[in-house]
């Protein structure tokens, strides 16, 4: 059975489709068979930050009805080959997707693919909704700021009560925490919530936390998903998120404000 | 159609019962003064009720009524467990009658010459006070979710979410955090309370006395319960 995983938030902004191209390469360079959704309907963003805006013919809303089959609209990643990336339209609205032809889609997808990975819209209407709907697991990612962390709690009630799982009575979906953005320098001066704040308002479990890195935007920019950036700390922070994800215990790294060196502080580095 | 622009609903109201155990209208000016004197601020325009009960046929209730008003008092009726011919003097000169439940467990005598002022609850629409059982929600109340207890206490086992809306007719008992709104007492019960582990709720309210958060430094980001006394919301510390 593939593992249905939705990256949502409730706010827009905070890296929900970085991290699910990140993640979604991350399982792939694994050798773990992965496709990518994008359900951000009229706003596509997928298919730049995985770099294949260039090749995309079809898309999901064509699939939805059955003007294409999925194969005419999945678009097999070029740097991994268990990756395939089904773009979102950009001339339709999120009211173009049904539950029940998302729930078809899902299925035939679940047959080859062993993660599917659903880069869910910012907000709480009909897309988000959809985009979790079918979802086993959640990763929700929040920035270190009160009203991301207020949207997310939203969220965790939304999975908590109109998800399939939550209305058929089925074990509820599993929560993770992704914290991005995170700069632990701010936090100790008192300007940003700490992992510590965001754990205690939310109650749940930590995946991981993503340091605030220049890396992202020039991954983005680039169409290169941020973790194949292996040295960048923003990188290999996701690589500890999908990790953790295929059960591993990983320590987390990037929580403490780097101590300057001798060097750097003689000279003002 | 439309919606009526008016509803009758019935609700229970504390109200300060004056009771007479003398018709000597000069004998009750006297102590009235007395009394008022003590707290002159506290008296003023105070709805009260006039208890009869003590007193014999020979009542002049339009006296009475002027008395007490001389006092600034705001004068809502007369109550007491009469005859049928006084209830009919005291409707036809146009003075309300209410109805009080016989239990005085809140009774607070204040002084015990005459006249004596008390707190009863004087129960207009005739609804005794309930027995309410729990209602338990286990797991934390997140952000945009309300959970009402009708008729009964809320017990949360876990955090109050701010943007969260937690709302009970009775007491409301949060074992976490209380970061949202905590609505107790809420269809009129001055008795109701709010408990919890950690107070640092946007809004706490007892029978449609509320507060905002600044109200709330004495006991934020402690354990703490919420009460009325005399009208007025009071946070004390939970040991």
């Amino acid at each position: 059975m593939a593992r249905i995983i939705v990256v949502t938030s409730g706010k827009g902004g905070v890296g929900k489709t970085t991290s699910s191209a990140a993640i979604g390469l991350g399982l792939a360079l694994k050798g773990h068979k992965v496709v990518l959704i994008d359900f951000d309907i009229g706003l596509r963003n997928l298919d730049l930050i995985m770099g294949c805006e260039r090749r995309v013919v079809y898309d999901f809303v064509n699939v939805i009805n059955g003007e294409a089959t999925l194969n005419q609209a999945l678009i097999k990643d070029k740097r991994v080959s268990s990756l395939s990336i089904l773009p979102a339209s950009q001339t339709r609205d999120k009211d173009a997707l049904n539950k029940e032809n998302v729930g078809k889609v899902l299925e035939e997808l679940g047959k080859t693919y062993d993660y599917i990975i659903c880069d869910s819209p910012a907000g709480i209407e009909a897309g988000a909704m959809m985009a979790l709907y079918y979802a086993d697991e959640a990763i929700v990612t929040t920035n270190p700021e009160v009203s991301s962390v207020r949207d997310s709690d939203r969220i965790l009630g939304m999975l908590a009560s109109r998800s399939r799982r939550a209305e058929l009575g089925l074990e509820p979906i599993k929560e993770h925490l992704l914290l991005t953005r995170y700069s632990p320098k701010r936090v100790e001066e008192g300007e940003m919530l700490s992992v510590e704040d965001v754990e205690d308002i939310l109650s749940i479990p930590l995946l991981g936390v993503i340091p605030e890195s220049q890396a992202v935007l020039k991954a983005s920019n680039a169409g290169e998903p941020v973790i194949l950036d292996t040295e960048s700390d923003a990188g290999k922070a996701y690589q500890d998120v999908v990790d953790r994800l295929l059960g591993e215990t990983v320590e987390f790294r990037f929580l403490t404000a780097e101590k300057k060196g001798i060097f750097s502080r003689m000279f003002g580095g | 159609m439309a919606e009526a622009s008016i509803e009758f609903k019935g609700s229970s109201f504390t109200l300060s019962v004056l009771h007479l155990k003398t018709s000597i209208l000069a004998d009750i000016s006297a102590d009235l003064a007395k009394k008022v004197a003590q707290a002159p601020d506290f008296f003023y325009l105070v709805p009260v009720v006039v208890s009869i009960e003590k007193l014999d046929c020979s009542v002049d209730y339009q006296a009475i009524k002027l008395l007490v008003e001389s006092f600034d008092f705001t004068f809502v009726g007369f109550t007491g467990a009469i005859t049928k011919e006084q209830r009919n003097v005291i409707r036809e000169l146009g003075f309300s009658f209410v109805n009080t439940t016989k239990n005085s467990i809140l009774e607070k005598s204040i002084t015990t010459t005459v006249p004596a002022v008390e707190n009863i609850p004087a129960v207009v629409a005739a609804t005794p006070t309930p027995l309410y059982t729990d209602k338990i929600h286990r797991g934390q109340i997140r952000s945009g979710q309300q959970v009402y207890a009708k008729a009964q206490n809320l017990v949360v086992i876990g955090s109050v979410s701010a943007g969260a809306e937690v709302i009970a007719d009775g007491n409301i008992h949060v074992y976490g955090a209380l970061r949202g709104r905590a609505i107790a007492g809420a269809t009129g019960h001055h008795k109701a309370q709010i408990y919890c582990q950690n107070l640092e709720a946007e809004l706490v309210s007892i029978n449609g006395n509320y507060w905002l958060s600044e109200s709330m430094e004495q006991h934020w980001g402690a354990p703490a319960f919420i009460h009325l006394t005399d009208s007025e919301l009071t946070s004390s510390k939970l040991t």
